[in-house]
């Protein structure tokens, strides 16, 4: 069979499978899966910056928050506002977010970027519970209306329904992971990825760096943004605690396990992060060692994630099996 | 004229006039409808009896007995884990209690079988995300008949949603927001068993107008959060209500986990204040307490936190008198009236001393009193409302519940609300003094809550007419009802 | 003086002792970030298992001056140990990597104090000399954040002449700057790295008792204390003790004049000051590392 055939096959199972899995698992699991897909989503979107860019975000739940805070204010406040526009409204809360601070990020790297970007979401989460009026403090914003996803004339899916909901986010999401996914295979993610390695060079190429670097950071924003405001819909709630620290060094825990060197990884640590924290929750008081003590382990031994244990494994699977002759089929 | 007809003594048949055995029924039934007018006053429906109590000698919190197979299963929403754990540790406690003693009587017989109480942990780890999640693994995965929680009223306020969306019962026994049943959070399968934020500040308010009258100038000084403002909101509008002749002379909120308080110190100083009303709990009630005395500003606090043995002892008795507690659970003229409380109180005490491991000997869980105690009789109430309902099913619980009302160990009597699903109860005002005067609230040997630091000393009843909890009008199903429920 | 002139001095007097209070946990971090650039999460966990060690040095021997002798040095003696088995073999990988490691050492700390010492709040006195109140001038001024000013002015005192009068401190800076160079004249850089980073932990220690006194010591004090050491370090600028120091004293007095003045905004003052410095300085107002 030709690794295309496979390929093929393999998706069509994958996406028979993502479509029937509230049926055969069940509302909590898939509302497990829907959480997972947020935040696999956050965690992309900030690989983005890291991963391709070299730009390690430490606060970025204010996008996130951003994301959710904007859904969550349009819904309450215009009353009939559907699906749609109330998550193009979140994005463009993160977007404008980044684009005000962009101007200062671009010229930096490194630490003084990392920890900007600390300070100002600290800022966002001070600031938002601050703003009890506007915000809801830290009780935050709840119960607001969460409209059908209407295509007028054609359908009206209930959003309150678990496995609607998983549908409506598995699209919303696996289309981001997916866009996010095209922009590094394009020319632009060859530049990304030059940024992140050498900015001299590139610079020289022609390329314009902090150019580039504003693509990207807005884009890491606005795709953060999406999974905050698909969070928002999902909980009904958004509260402070979508910007706080913790909140933004949940990516960077998810990155590293699943590696930063692939696209995928992240959502690979999103995925085994989703399944410790059920384990945890499940057998155990002592949360704080367990997560701990599995973090140090982590990056001591390894620390190029699953990813990188997987290509290891390749690797090392590689030089036994090699020398074999043709391993394909002539096609 | 006849004048045996006029005479009310004289009990004569007269053909015109109704048979007495109607007029007795329609009299009956006049009062039947007309109960909930006499709510407060009439006896409660259900009492906790101390007699009743199985041997609890064999109770220990690090090894509780669980059963398994067809039971009935309670979750315990709180935080285990994190810095916040001792909360899930002071909840499970108290409901474990209450789940053994009645286990050990042979369980409560619902759905024609006897079935034992099963408590569960359900660790929310203090974030909505968390709440949510744990909530809905308990309801779907676990299938538990009742949601029983929590500290925190944002993360109760996703336990009730996680409750009406698949209809099972929750229980708010320590979130103490009015907004949690109001027009847009209410949920009918939703009760509040523990009081509220309006109430509270009202019934400080009363305590200082209506039977202290003595100091006149109030700081507030509350967490800016919506716990700390509507704590505030109550406050005030009790001291219109009951002491207008009361002076505000500065009001702050401070952000949650404050570390220094000085500032907000200097300007209580610089007020002329005679009090200090707080909500606050720890850590940033211990760090107020001990940073004001170390300045020196020796005010009494009306609070309803500063009751943690630890943070007393650590101010010790000097700076611990004087304060004024709002408690759900105080009684006036002595805690011990009764042989059963008595009896009671020995069953755990003696278990404290002499039985319990980390982390339940310390001081904490010394008397079982306070809001350990009113935890324990709130799950008393859900077991005589279970039992009584003779069922599982949420409707069937509901229906008893509405119009319950039950005697708690200590003698008040919390009525349910049925409108609103929150609870009419008596609330207490507790002054704290030194161990020696003690014995006016602990009235048995060896006459004190504690040798190291004031406690609880005279108390006063606050009457339940006059702290109704706060009826949110817009809520449809309040709309023509008195706040006294009927 | 009169009362408001009182109050106002009085405020500014908390402003500089709540500052001196941040400098002492910053201190440490500012040695350990902004010399060694080595981003440490666990830097309150520290301080927080100095202030629960302290707690069991009283318990057992009653005396405070001991405490303050010996539950730093423990601390240290904890943080050397990470950095040495733990910290050592993540530098590869740069802040993130130090950013998991931290932060799965300060998760393990906190499990840790709470099945050592529980999960309530522990008592712990200011030492009775130190008890009390002084009038100043109209000001009744507690006598043990007096000694915490003073305390903190001692540390400064100290870091500075050990920074830039001693040799070692001399090598220190050098081998902070040039790594390889400091390496290849011969010194063993290790462990002047261990010494730095035992010395940003043992400052955290002392932080950790001293603080103990006035605030609440529970499981939960790592997280209250964190954030702020950073903001003071990243604000002062990496490296910079002056700077951590100048900043420490500028928020502490934001605070209390917040509080005073504009008590609703307080706490936000503290992160708008920072955000202001960082977008003119992003490497803070005396910064001098990258």
């Amino acid at each position: 069979m030709t690794s295309t055939a496979r390929r093929w096959i393999g998706g069509s199972v994958a996406l028979a499978a993502l479509l029937a899995y509230p049926y055969l698992f069940g509302i909590y699991f898939t509302n497990v899966f829907v959480t997972f897909g947020i935040f696999a989503l956050y965690a992309v979107s900030f690989n983005l910056l890291l991963g391709f860019t070299g730009l390690l975000s430490f606060g970025h739940a204010m996008f996130f928050g951003a994301g959710g805070y904007g859904t969550a204010l349009a819904l309450t406040h215009f009353k009939s506002l559907p699906l749609l526009p109330a998550l193009v409204i979140g994005v463009a809360a993160a977007v404008a977010l980044a684009l005000l601070l962009s101007p200062l990020m671009v010229r930096l790297s490194g630490t003084a970027f990392s920890m900007l970007h600390l300070a100002f979401a600290q800022l966002m989460y001070v600031l938002a519970l601050k703003l009890r009026a506007i915000t809801g403090g830290e009780d935050g914003i709840g119960g607001f209306p969460v409209p059908p996803f209407r295509i007028p004339g054609l359908v009206s899916v209930n959003m309150k329904d678990p496995s609607s909901f998983y549908y409506f986010a598995a699209a919303v999401l696996g289309l981001s992971v997916f866009v996010l996914w095209f922009v590094t295979k394009t020319p632009f993610g060859s530049v990304m990825v030059g940024v992140r390695d050498n900015p001299k060079r590139v610079a020289y190429l022609g390329f314009r760096v902090p150019h580039t670097k504003a693509v990207v950071y807005l884009l890491s924003a606005g795709f953060a943004g999406v999974a905050g405001s698909v969070y928002a819909l999902f909980q009904n709630l958004i509260s402070a605690d979508a910007l706080h620290v913790a909140n933004s060094f949940t990516p960077v825990t998810m990155t590293m396990i699943g590696g930063v060197g692939s696209f995928f990884g992240p959502i690979l640590g999103a995925a085994i992060f989703g399944l410790i924290s059920e384990l945890t929750s499940r057998y155990t008081e002592r949360v704080d060692l367990v997560v701990g003590l599995i973090l140090i382990l982590v990056i001591m031994y390894a620390p190029l994630g699953f990813m990188g244990f997987v290509d290891a494994v390749r690797a090392r699977a590689r030089t036994r099996f090699a020398p074999r002759g043709a391993t394909e089929p002539a096609r | 004229m006849n004048r045996l007809a006029d005479d009310p003594h004289t009990v004569k048949e007269d053909p015109m006039k109704p048979p007495r055995m109607a007029l007795t029924l329609v009299i009956f039934t006049c009062l039947l409808l007309f109960g909930a007018a006499d709510a407060l006053a009439a006896a409660p429906k259900a009492a906790f009896d101390p007699d009743k109590m199985a041997d609890m000698s064999d109770f220990d919190p690090n090894n509780p007995v669980i059963p398994t197979g067809d039971t009935i299963k309670i979750a315990v929403v709180a935080s285990f884990s994190g810095p916040a754990a001792v909360v899930g540790q002071i909840y499970f406690i108290s409901v474990q209690w209450a789940a053994h003693d009645i286990n050990k009587r042979g369980g409560i017989m619902v759905d024609g079988k006897r079935k034992k109480i099963e408590v569960i942990k359900a660790n929310h780890a203090s974030t909505p995300a968390e709440t949510k999640k744990v909530a809905e693994r308990m309801v779907l995965q676990e299938k538990v008949h009742v949601l029983w929680g929590t500290d925190g009223s944002h993360l109760m306020k996703v336990i009730n949603q996680v409750a009406d969306k698949y209809k099972v019962i929750a229980q708010t026994t320590a979130a103490l927001s009015d907004e949690l049943y109001d027009e847009t959070s209410f949920s009918r399968y939703s009760f509040m068993s523990s009081f509220s934020t309006d109430q509270i500040g009202r019934a400080a308010a009363y305590h200082y107008g209506k039977v202290r009258k003595k100091e006149k100038k109030f700081y507030i000084l509350g967490q800016d959060y919506l716990f700390g403002h509507s704590l505030a909101d109550g406050f005030k509008k009790g001291l219109k209500e009951y002491y207008p002749e009361a002076e505000l002379v500065g009001e702050d909120y401070h952000p949650l986990f404050m570390k220094d308080f000085a500032p907000y110190l200097q300007k209580v100083k610089a007020s002329g204040a005679e009090v200090i009303f707080t909500g606050d709990w720890i850590p940033d009630a211990e760090n107020l307490l001990v940073q004001a005395r170390q300045m020196g500003v020796t005010l009494p606090f009306a609070n309803i936190f500063l009751d943690e043995p630890n943070m007393l002892h650590r101010v010790g008795v000097d700076g611990t008198t004087g304060l004024v507690h709002v408690s759900q659970y105080g009684s006036e003229g002595g805690f011990f009236k009764t042989p059963g409380q008595i009896k009671a109180y020995k069953a755990w005490n003696t278990l404290w001393k002499t039985k319990w491991g980390p982390p339940y000997n310390t001081r904490l869980y010394e008397h079982g009193t306070g809001n350990i105690g009113s935890y324990i009789q709130q799950t008393y109430w859900l077991l005589s409302v279970m039992e009584r309902a003779g069922s599982t099913d949420p409707e069937k619980i509901i229906k008893v519940w509405e119009s319950d009302s039950y005697q708690l160990l200590n003698g008040k009597v919390l009525t349910m609300r049925a409108c609103d699903h929150k609870v009419i109860q008596d609330l207490h005002v507790e002054e704290y003094v030194a161990p020696a005067k003690q014995r006016e609230s602990f009235n048995i040997a060896p006459y004190f809550w504690y040798e190291g630091t004031a406690s609880v000393g005279p108390t006063v009843m606050v009457p339940a007419k006059s702290v109704l909890p706060k009826m949110d009008r817009a809520l449809a199903r309040c709309k023509d009802k008195s706040e006294a429920g009927e | 003086m009169d009362p408001t002139t009182a109050m106002y001095v009085a405020q500014g007097v908390h402003g500089l002792a709540y500052g001196m209070l941040l400098f002492l946990v910053a201190s440490g971090l500012t040695m350990v970030f902004g010399m060694m650039g080595i981003l440490n999460i666990a830097h309150a966990s520290f301080f927080m298992l100095s202030a629960y060690f302290s707690y069991q040095v009283l318990a057992v021997f009653g005396s405070f001056w001991l405490a303050l002798l010996v539950a730093p040095v423990v601390a240290a003696a904890f943080g050397v140990l990470c950095e040495r088995l733990l910290l050592r073999r993540v530098h590869a990988f740069g802040h993130m990597g130090e950013l998991i490691l931290t932060v799965g050492i300060s998760l393990v700390i906190l499990e840790g104090v709470k099945v050592f010492w529980g999960t309530e709040s522990l008592p712990i006195h200011v030492p009775t000399i130190l008890e009390g109140r002084l009038a100043l001038g109209g000001l009744d001024y507690p006598v043990y954040r007096l000694f915490v000013i003073g305390l903190a002015l001692v540390v400064l005192g100290l870091l500075a002449a050990l920074l830039y009068t001693t040799r070692l401190g001399t090598v220190v800076r050098a081998a902070v700057s040039d790594a390889g160079m400091v390496n290849a004249l011969g010194v063993n850089v290790p462990l002047v790295f261990m010494l730095v980073f035992g010395t940003g932990t043992w400052l955290a220690g002392v932080a950790g008792v001293v603080i103990a006194p006035i605030l609440t010591v529970y499981p939960g004090l790592a997280d209250q204390m964190g954030m702020d050491a950073f903001v003071v370090v990243v604000t002062g600028g990496l490296g910079s003790l002056w700077g951590a120091f100048l900043v420490s004293i500028i928020l502490g007095e934001l605070n209390s004049y917040g509080v005073q003045f504009v008590s609703q905004l307080a706490p936000v003052l503290m992160f708008v000051f920072m955000a202001i410095v960082l977008a003119f300085r992003p490497m803070g107002l005396f910064g001098e590392r990258e």
